[in-house]
C-alpha cells in the first residue's frame, strides 16, 4: 500500500495530464472524422481554462459550474467562427483555424487587466481530482463511440470519403461539420478547464502553436479509425517523455524518432496496428489462414 | 518616419519570403506540409556558422557549405520518411507528422552538440555597411536579403517555366499519375524538390542568421510560424505567392507596429490572414482546388 | 518491418532506468531547464550548482557527510516541472531541492512543494506570486521590484535623462514583470515615458519599433529584455542611428550581451548583485574556478545558482540529520531563513514576504545591487 502511495504521489499529475490529453485528441478526433482538419482546439482549451480558472478565481464559483462555463464559452466560440470557416477545407481550413488560433492567444495575452496577460493566473485552486477527469473521459469516450456506431457516424464517415456525393444523398453536411467542430470545441475547453484546475496555474503560451500541434499528433498518430485510437495516441504521446526520462539529455531526439518511427511502421495511426493484431489473433485461434 | 518603416517593411518581407519559398516549393510539388522546414533553416545557419569559426573562409564559401548540408538534409527526409510513406499510400497528414518527429530530432542534436546559448557569426563576417540617404538607413545585408530572395524567385520562375525540369515539375504538381504515364521520373523529382527546397531553406537560415546576430537552435520555430502564414497569404504551392506573400506579411506586420501598436502586432497579422482566407481561401495566387491525384 | 521493431524496441529499452542504490547521504534535487527553450539558463545554472558541490564536498561535505545531487530536466514546461517535483519528492526522497528554471514553471510546481513540505529553493525566479505561495518556497534571485530603482536612479543621475522610452517583451513572464516594476520605478522617480514598445520572443526584426522610438523625443531606452532579444536590439538601434543609453533589467546582466552586440553593447546600464568585474575575493576565486572547469565566463545565472548551494550548506550544518525524513525536512525549512553567506554575488540574508492573504509566506533575497554601464565591451561599475 505504501508502495501506491507514494506511486500515485508521483504520477498523480502524470495521470491525470493524460486524461486531459484524451479528451484534447478525442476532440480532433471528432473533426478528423468528419474530414475536417482543424487546428484550433488549443485555442478553445485556452478558452475553457481561462473562463474555469476566472470563476473559480475571482468569483468564487463552484467547480463544476466553472467546468461548464469552460466548455460552453468555448463551443459558443466555434459557433461562432464556424459557418463562415466551414466553407473552407484541407489545407485552407487548417491555416484558417490556426490563424484563429493565434489571434485568440494574442487576445489572451493583451488583455492584461482580465486575463493577467503574460504573467498568466496563479494558485489557482486545485480543485480536479482524478475522479472528475475519469468520469469526464469515461463520458466523452462512451458518447463518441456510440456515435460512432450509429447512424450519425455513418454520416460522418459518408462526408468525409467524399462530400459532395454525400451532399448528393440528402446528407445536410453543413451541419454535421459544424456539429463536429462545436462538440470538438467543448472537448478541448472541457479538457482546458480541467487542466487548470490541477497544474495551479495558466499563461497564454501554453494554447499556441506548439499546444496546437502536440494535439494534432496526438490525433493523427492514434489513427482517425476510431475514439480508441484517438486516445492511444493521448496516452503514448503523453507518456513517452516520462518513459525515457532515464535517456536525460537525448530524450527529444529519441522522443522524435519513436514519432517518426511509429508513423512510418502504421501510418494510418496506432490504433489500425492493435486491430491488425487482435485480427491476426482471432485467425489464427479460428485456424484460418487468413 | 514613414520612409524609414516603408524600407523596415521591405527587408522584413525579404526576410519571410526567402524563408517561404522553399516551404511552399515543397507543398506545391511533394503535397507535404513540411514541419522540419524551420529546423532545416537552423541547420542551415549553423553549418554556415562552424564553416566560418572552424575552416575559417569567407561568407561565400559559408554559404555553399550551408547548400551542401541543408541539400543532404532534404535528400534524407525524401528518402526516409516522404518516399516510404508514398510508397505506402499514407494518409495525406502521416508525412506532417513524421516531419514533426524530424523537426525535434534535428532541433535536439542541434542543442546536444552546439548547446543552447545563442550563437552569432564573427563581427568580420557581415557586410556592415549602413546606407543612409535622406534620414533613413538600410545595411547591405538588408538589401543583399531584399535582391536575393527577388532574384531566386525570379529564377525560380524562369526555370519553373522554360526549362524542361521546371515543366515536369510543374507537371507532377498537377498530377503525378498523368507525369508518370508520359514518362516523367516522378520519385527522382520529388525527391529533388525536397533537396531545392531545403536548400532554400538553409540559405533563408545563413542570411537571417547574419540578420538578426544569433544562431541558436529553436530558432526555426518563431520563422515557421510565420512562414505558414506567408504561404497561406501568397497561395500555397505558388512560388509567386510565397514572394507576394512575405512583402504582404511584412508590411502588416511594420505598420501595425508603426500605427496600431506593436502589442497587438500578431493579432493584426493574423488577423488579416484569417479574414483573407474567409474572403479568397485560395490566398493571392494559389489554385482553388486541391490537387485530387 | 522486423528491423522497425527491433528498432523501436531498442530506443525503449535504452530508456529503462539504470537502476542505482544510491549510497550517498544528503539528496538534493535540481529540477532545471536542461532541454527546450529555456536550456541556454539552466544549463549555466547546472553548471554553477556542480560547482559549488564539488568545491562544498571537496572540503568534506557537511559535518562529513556527502551531498549528492539529483538533476532532473523539467523541459521549461509547467507540466514537466511538476512532475519532476513529484519524482524528487515522492519518489527519489530528497530533502529540499532547487528550481525551477521559469517563473512560470515555478507558479505551478512550487504549490507542490509547499504542500509536500519540502523546501524548494529558486535561483532563478523573480516574477510575483512565487515566495507568496507559502513558507517553504525561497529564492535568492533578487527581485526586479528591489534592483530597478537603483539602476534608474544611478542612471538618471549620470546621464541626466529626462524622458525615457520604454520596449519590453510582452509575452514573457520575466519580461513583462520587469517592464510592471519599470513602469512603477520611472513613476516613483517622476521620469516621464514618451514611448512605449512591444516585442515577442522570438523576433528577429525590432526595427518599427525602435524607429517609433527614434522618432519620439526620449533621452534614453528602458529595455525588459533576455538577452537572446536584448542582443539583437542593441544592434539593431545602432544600426538606425539611435546612440541613446539604453537602461536594461536583470537579463541583460550577461557577458553573452558583448558577443551578440559586439561594439553595439556600449552604453546600456544594468544593475544587479552580480557583476563580472565586482573584485571582491569570492567572486574572482568563483570567477577563476568556473572559467577553469567550464572554459567561459559565468553568468548571473551561474553565479546565483553557486551561492545557493552554499547559502543551503550553511543551515544544512546547522541541523541534525535525523533520517526521519519528515522532521529532517521540517528541521531544515526552520534552519534555512536564518542562513547568511557572503558568496560572489556578495552579502546575503533573507527577508519574509507576505502571501495572497497577507500572512508571512516564503523568503526573498537581500542583497545590494551593483550598477554597471557597458564600455568597451565590458561592464563598468558606477557608484
Amino acid at each position: 500500500m505504501e508502495w501506491l502511495e507514494t506511486f500515485w504521489a508521483t504520477y498523480s499529475t502524470l495521470a491525470l495530464s493524460v486524461g486531459t490529453n484524451i479528451l484534447l485528441a478525442l476532440s480532433i478526433y471528432l473533426t478528423l472524422a468528419c474530414g475536417l482538419l482543424t487546428v484550433a482546439n488549443a485555442a478553445f482549451m485556452g478558452i475553457g481554462a481561462y473562463t474555469a480558472a476566472l470563476l473559480t478565481l475571482n468569483a468564487g464559483a463552484p467547480f463544476g459550474a466553472a467546468v461548464l462555463a469552460g466548455a460552453l464559452l468555448a463551443a459558443a466560440a466555434a459557433l461562432a467562427i464556424g459557418r463562415p470557416t466551414l466553407r473552407l477545407s484541407g489545407v485552407y481550413l487548417a491555416m484558417a483555424t490556426l490563424a484563429f488560433g493565434e489571434v485568440v492567444r494574442i487576445l489572451i495575452l493583451n488583455a492584461e487587466d482580465l486575463t493577467g496577460g503574460a504573467l498568466g493566473l496563479n494558485g489557482i485552486p486545485q480543485l480536479a481530482g482524478a475522479v472528475h477527469v475519469l468520469v469526464a473521459v469515461a463520458a466523452a469516450l462512451a458518447i463518441l463511440l456510440r456515435l460512432a456506431h450509429s447512424r450519425f457516424g455513418r454520416a460522418i464517415a459518408a462526408i468525409r470519403q467524399d462530400e459532395i456525393a454525400a451532399e448528393l444523398l440528402g446528407l445536410d453536411v453543413g451541419a454535421y461539420k459544424l456539429f463536429c467542430f462545436v462538440a470538438g470545441a467543448a472537448l478541448a475547453g472541457l479538457a482546458g478547464a480541467l487542466n487548470a484546475h490541477f497544474t495551479f496555474f495558466i499563461g497564454p503560451s501554453e494554447f499556441g502553436f506548439e499546444r496546437a500541434v502536440e494535439i494534432l499528433a496526438m490525433g493523427v498518430l492514434g489513427g482517425v479509425a476510431s475514439p480508441w485510437g484517438a486516445a492511444l495516441g493521448a496516452a503514448l504521446i503523453t507518456l513517452l517523455p516520462e518513459m525515457l526520462r532515464g535517456l536525460g539529455h537525448y530524450r527529444p531526439l529519441i522522443n522524435g524518432l519513436i514519432l517518426i518511427l511509429i508513423i512510418l511502421y502504421s501510418p494510418n495511426g496506432l490504433w489500425d496496428l492493435v486491430r491488425a493484431a487482435a485480427r491476426r489473433a482471432r485467425a489464427a485461434r479460428a485456424g484460418t489462414p487468413c | 518616419m514613414l520612409a524609414q518603416q516603408f524600407l523596415n517593411a521591405v527587408s522584413l518581407g525579404g526576410v519571410y519570403a526567402l524563408f517561404a519559398l522553399g516551404f511552399t516549393l515543397v507543398f506545391g510539388v511533394v503535397n507535404v506540409i513540411n514541419l522540419a522546414h524551420g529546423a532545416v533553416f537552423m541547420i542551415g545557419a549553423y553549418a554556415a556558422l562552424e564553416a566560418v569559426l572552424l575552416l575559417r573562409v569567407p561568407l561565400l564559401a559559408a554559404m555553399a557549405a550551408a547548400v551542401g548540408v541543408t541539400a543532404c538534409a532534404g535528400w534524407l527526409l525524401d528518402r526516409f520518411i516522404f518516399a516510404p510513406l508514398r510508397a505506402r499510400r499514407a494518409p495525406h497528414l502521416a508525412p506532417m507528422i513524421a516531419t514533426i518527429g524530424a523537426a525535434t530530432c534535428l532541433t535536439s542534436l542541434a542543442e546536444g552538440y552546439f548547446g543552447a546559448e545563442n550563437l552569432r557569426f564573427p563581427a568580420q563576417t557581415l557586410p556592415v555597411e549602413t546606407v543612409s540617404l535622406a534620414g533613413v538607413s538600410i545595411t547591405e545585408l538588408e538589401l543583399g536579403i531584399i535582391l536575393l530572395a527577388l532574384a531566386l524567385m525570379a529564377l525560380l520562375l524562369w526555370g519553373l517555366k522554360q526549362s524542361r525540369l521546371g515543366r515536369a515539375l510543374r507537371a507532377v504538381a498537377e498530377s503525378p499519375r498523368a507525369a508518370a504515364l508520359l514518362g516523367v521520373d516522378v520519385e527522382g523529382l520529388f525527391r529533388a524538390t525536397s533537396v531545392l527546397g531545403a536548400v532554400l531553406g538553409g540559405l533563408a537560415g545563413v542570411l537571417i542568421a547574419l540578420y538578426s546576430n544569433s544562431v541558436f537552435p529553436h530558432m526555426g520555430q518563431p520563422m515557421l510560424h510565420k512562414g505558414i502564414a506567408v504561404v497561406i497569404l501568397g497561395g500555397m504551392g505558388d512560388v509567386r505567392g510565397a514572394l507576394l506573400g512575405g512583402f504582404f506579411l511584412g508590411f502588416a506586420e511594420v505598420f501595425s507596429v508603426a500605427y496600431i501598436g506593436s502589442t497587438m502586432r500578431d493579432a493584426v497579422a493574423f488577423g488579416l490572414l484569417f479574414a483573407i482566407l474567409l474572403l479568397r481561401p485560395q490566398g493571392l495566387f494559389g489554385r482553388a482546388a486541391q490537387r485530387r491525384a | 518491418m522486423r528491423l522497425k521493431i527491433f528498432l523501436l524496441g531498442f530506443l525503449l529499452a535504452l530508456s529503462a532506468p539504470i537502476g542505482a542504490a544510491r549510497a550517498a547521504e544528503i539528496k538534493i534535487g535540481v529540477a532545471e531547464a536542461l532541454t527546450g527553450n529555456a536550456a541556454q539558463y539552466g544549463q549555466p545554472i547546472r553548471k554553477g550548482f556542480e560547482l559549488a558541490l564539488g568545491e562544498i564536498n571537496g572540503a568534506g561535505g557537511i559535518n562529513g557527510h556527502k551531498i549528492e545531487l539529483l538533476v532532473e530536466d523539467e523541459q521549461g514546461k509547467k507540466e514537466e516541472a511538476i512532475n519532476v517535483f513529484k519524482k524528487l519528492i515522492f519518489q527519489d526522497k530528497v530533502l529540499m531541492l532547487f528550481g525551477p528554471t521559469l517563473s512560470n514553471s515555478a507558479q505551478a510546481s512550487d504549490p507542490v512543494a509547499q504542500g509536500a513540505g519540502v523546501v524548494v529553493f529558486g535561483t532563478s525566479n523573480t516574477a510575483d506570486g512565487i515566495t507568496s505561495i507559502g513558507h517553504y518556497v525561497f529564492r535568492n534571485s533578487v527581485t526586479e521590484a528591489d534592483i530597478l530603482p537603483v539602476t534608474l536612479k544611478v542612471a538618471a543621475r549620470k546621464t541626466g535623462l529626462k524622458k525615457v522610452a520604454v520596449l519590453y517583451g510582452n509575452d514573457d513572464i520575466f519580461t513583462k514583470s520587469g517592464y510592471d516594476n519599470f513602469k512603477k520605478a520611472l513613476q516613483d522617480l517622476k521620469i516621464p515615458v514618451a514611448a512605449t514598445e512591444t516585442f515577442a520572443k522570438g523576433d528577429v526584426d525590432f526595427k518599427p519599433q525602435l524607429t517609433k522610438i527614434k522618432a519620439s523625443s526620449a533621452g534614453a531606452v528602458v529595455l525588459s529584455a533576455l538577452v537572446a532579444e536584448g542582443g539583437p536590439i542593441l544592434v539593431q538601434a545602432r544600426q538606425l542611428g539611435i546612440s541613446l543609453p539604453f537602461i536594461g533589467g536583470n537579463g541583460m546582466n550577461s557577458p553573452r550581451v558583448f558577443e551578440l552586440a559586439k561594439e553595439s553593447s556600449d552604453n546600456l546600464w544594468v544593475g544587479s548583485p552580480w557583476s563580472v568585474e565586482n573584485p571582491a575575493p569570492e567572486n574572482k576565486r568563483f570567477i577563476a574556478a568556473y572559467q577553469k572547469a567550464y572554459g567561459a565566463l559565468p553568468d548571473q545565472f551561474a553565479a546565483q545558482a553557486y551561492d545557493a548551494l552554499y547559502i543551503a550548506a550553511q543551515a544544512l550544518k546547522k541541523i541534525k540529520i535525523t533520517g526521519r525524513l519528515d522532521a529532517d525536512r521540517k528541521a531544515l525549512r526552520d534552519a534555512l531563513p536564518a542562513a547568511q553567506w557572503t558568496g560572489a554575488t556578495g552579502p546575503f540574508k533573507f527577508r519574509q514576504a507576505l502571501g495572497r492573504d497577507g500572512k508571512p509566506a516564503g523568503y526573498d533575497a537581500v542583497q545590494t545591487a551593483i550598477v554597471m554601464m557597458t564600455q568597451g565591451q565590458q561592464y563598468v561599475i558606477q557608484k
